[in-house]
């Protein structure tokens, strides 16, 4: 679902992402962790065909992003860290609108439903997203997401600034996608939640894909080493 | 996408209160000054009406007179109040409203509303073509200023993107929803102003399809501001910078373009001042032959050509009263000498007009005032011509009067009176103002300028969008 072949990018003489080959398959959840700067945002933005890459290739559903930037849109819903919505329009309204111009008809009753999946309580459904915290919010994120029956899904870093109890909802949310068939690529920086949701992980630094963990095959505290292990290389060359 | 779009951001307009405040000033400014204005037009036309019958019924009942007394007591052409003035006033204010026809002199138009007024005159009127010209390109400002910017601002934007929405689509629906509402005000609007004509049936003929027309105008005008609006909107990172810059346009378009462009105009082309244009007239007139002077060189060299004409030895052999024929060969000398200095008036008034024709590239208020104020019948144009249909009345006036009165008493009878019932054979002074179609034409340039706006700014508008 989530292919990309060499994919890099460079700001004038800074490399942001280095030769960036991930493969993410249908059902699968890879979280990318990482320090600021080291690449993750980069790549969902180049796989949102937001940026231009330098050189190599990102596919989505087997289509080129960059050939095809429309195309894929079709099959990919986002989740940026902050997701903003209209704050003078209701969690229904919000999610009519954003599947609408999806290209989805989808009938009220059917809005509500989503939402429903999505974990919103149905009392919130017609208020007015000024009113909600980051965590509702997150959720008509995720409704969007069900609505346009997307195939892909990104996450830039979703659960920062979510309590402990929205995180977890979060994660629950993410393992229903997942078990719909949905492809996620999540760029976090939070290990427990990266351990709990992912089936894949990848640690970045500078640009560069450092290390792929399968998630099931390794312990929290086996994470946290190799996640140290390649931060304090960073460490020790400051 | 697009009725996504435009659902959108009107349920978010009305949910905002600065817009719900707007609106309803825009609508109460609108309501009161159409309603001052059919004041004042029925005001104006009761006067009117009432000016044209005293005058005429003194004019009727001179009882037993000379002809160039008649002539001299003269009479008034009456310039009517238009229907379409209480949309667009124009220049009436500034024109004058009746004109003195006498003997000898051309007059200008006189009893200007402006010189009624008192100083606070200076701050202008509330009247609806002030709000349609001046007060609703605001409120498109005010309503569309952060339409695209609000997205970046709010975040919206990413997500909008990543769900592959295509720019124009969204733009049209934005489009749409900005100009909904100016098109809904400005029809009600109309629709009241129609409403009203229509039942002041007494008062000038009323024509539907130069309403509609001059509806076409200000739509057309608001698509170029609606355009302006959002592509400086889609231009800018911010709200605030969207803001300053729509304001700007709107100071430069509105109220600095015009402004110059007549300083331009005036600087180019002057016009005459009163005291020359009086003394190059008196120069001319003095070139031809006076009425009242008969030992004039011109009134001599006229007495032997009309003596060599009928064969005839002395004045008084003539079939007809040489005082009054040289009274008539005077007028018709003012008349020419009047005509050539009325038609170098009008000659800098095409090329003042030419000049802000031209500058009309950099302002689309400049077409849409001409335009507004043509087919109001309340433009310089109009009143040229209602000045030269009353110019043309008072020459055939003369020309009525003293033919009785050369024809019907003999050389030095200024005895002579006309019978009482004389006065009523002269036919009433009628004007009729230029049809629309006519008015249409000669403002194709107008036209062409306005269509151009509405298209460039459109082109840019899309190029814009796909920016983003």
């Amino acid at each position: 679902m989530i292919i990309t072949n060499n994919l890099s990018k460079n700001y004038g003489g800074q490399t942001a992402l280095d030769s960036l080959n991930l493969s993410v398959k249908t059902g699968e959840i890879y979280c990318l962790l990482g320090a600021n700067g080291a690449g993750k945002t980069t790549t969902i933005n180049l796989l949102l065909g937001f940026i231009e890459p330098s050189s190599g290739s990102a596919f989505i559903n087997q289509l080129n992003v960059h050939e095809n930037p429309k195309a894929t849109k079709r099959f990919l819903a986002y989740i940026p860290e902050n997701l903003m919505l209209y704050p003078s329009l209701s969690a229904l309204e919000n999610l009519d609108y954003f599947s609408g111009i999806a290209g989805k008809k989808i009938s009220a009753s059917d809005l509500e439903v989503f939402l429903n999946e999505a974990g919103l309580q149905p009392e919130a459904f017609n208020k007015r997203i000024s009113t909600f915290s980051k965590g509702m919010r997150q959720k008509v994120g995720i409704a969007i997401a069900l609505a346009k029956e997307a195939k892909v899904l990104l996450l830039d870093e979703p659960t920062s600034g979510l309590d402990p109890k929205a995180s977890n909802e979060f994660g629950l949310l993410l393992q229903k996608l997942r078990n719909k068939g949905v492809a996620t690529l999540m760029a976090t920086h939070d290990l427990f939640r990266a351990k709990e949701v992912a089936t894949h992980i990848g640690i970045m630094k500078d640009g560069n894909l450092k290390q792929q963990l399968v998630a099931s095959d390794i312990t929290l505290q086996e994470l946290e080493k190799a996640y140290l292990q390649t931060m304090e290389y960073k460490a020790l060359a400051l | 996408m697009i009725s996504k779009t435009f659902l959108k951001e009107t349920k978010e307009l009305l949910r905002e209160g600065r817009v719900r405040i707007a609106f309803v000033v825009v609508i109460l400014l609108l309501g009161v000054s159409v309603w001052i204005s059919a004041r004042q037009y029925e005001n104006v036309n009761q006067q009117y009406e009432i000016a044209k019958t005293a005058e005429r019924a003194i004019w009727d009942n001179q009882g037993e007179k000379n002809p160039h007394s008649a002539a001299h007591y003269g009479t008034y052409a009456f310039k009517p109040k238009y229907p379409l003035s209480l949309v667009d006033q124009g220049v009436d204010k500034y024109a004058g409203s009746s004109i003195f026809l006498e003997a000898h002199n051309r007059n200008e138009a006189q009893f200007s509303a402006a010189t009624d007024q008192t100083g606070l005159a200076r701050f202008g009127d509330l009247t609806p073509d002030f709000i349609l010209l001046f007060i609703i390109p605001l409120f498109i400002i005010l309503l569309g200023y952060n339409s695209f910017t609000k997205e970046r601002e709010m975040g919206t934007l990413t997500l909008l993107k990543s769900q592959g929405i295509s720019s124009w689509k969204w733009m049209l629906g934005k489009w749409a929803a900005l100009f909904l509402p100016i098109f809904c005000i400005t029809a009600l609007l109309f629709l009241i102003a129609g409403f009203l004509l229509n039942g002041l049936e007494n008062f000038g003929v009323f024509s539907w399809s130069s309403l509609f027309t001059l509806f076409l105008v200000y739509i057309a005008y608001y698509i170029v501001f609606t355009n302006l609006v959002l592509l400086i909107s889609a231009k800018t990172k911010k709200s605030g910078i969207s803001l300053v810059i729509s304001l700007c346009v709107w100071i430069i378009a509105c109220l600095a373009a015009p402004k110059a462009a007549s300083n331009i105009a005036e600087t180019k082309h002057p016009y005459p001042t009163r005291q020359e244009f009086a003394a190059n007239v008196l120069k001319d007139r003095r070139e031809g032959v006076d009425g009242h002077n008969p030992w004039s060189k011109e009134a001599k060299l006229l007495e032997v050509r009309v003596l060599q004409e009928y064969g005839v030895d002395s004045l008084h052999q003539l079939p007809f009263n040489f005082d009054a024929y040289r009274m008539q060969k005077g007028e018709e000398h003012e008349a020419e000498v009047y005509l050539k200095h009325y038609n170098h008036l009008k000659n800098q008034y095409s090329k003042q007009t030419q000049v802000y024709r031209g500058l009309a590239a950099i302002s689309p208020y400049l077409p849409t005032r001409f335009l507004s104020m043509s087919i109001a019948h309340t433009d310089y144009a109009t009143h040229w011509d209602f000045a030269d249909a009353a110019e043309d009345y008072r020459v055939a006036t003369q020309k009525f009067l003293n033919d009785n009165f050369a024809e019907n008493s003999n050389y030095g009878d200024w005895g002579y009176r006309a019978d009482a019932s004389f006065w009523k054979s002269l036919p009433i002074f009628e004007y009729d103002p230029p049809e629309l179609d006519f008015i249409l034409s000669e403002n194709f340039s107008n036209i062409l300028i306005l269509a151009f706006w509405i298209a460039s700014s459109f082109g840019l508008l899309i190029l814009f969008t796909k920016t983003i």
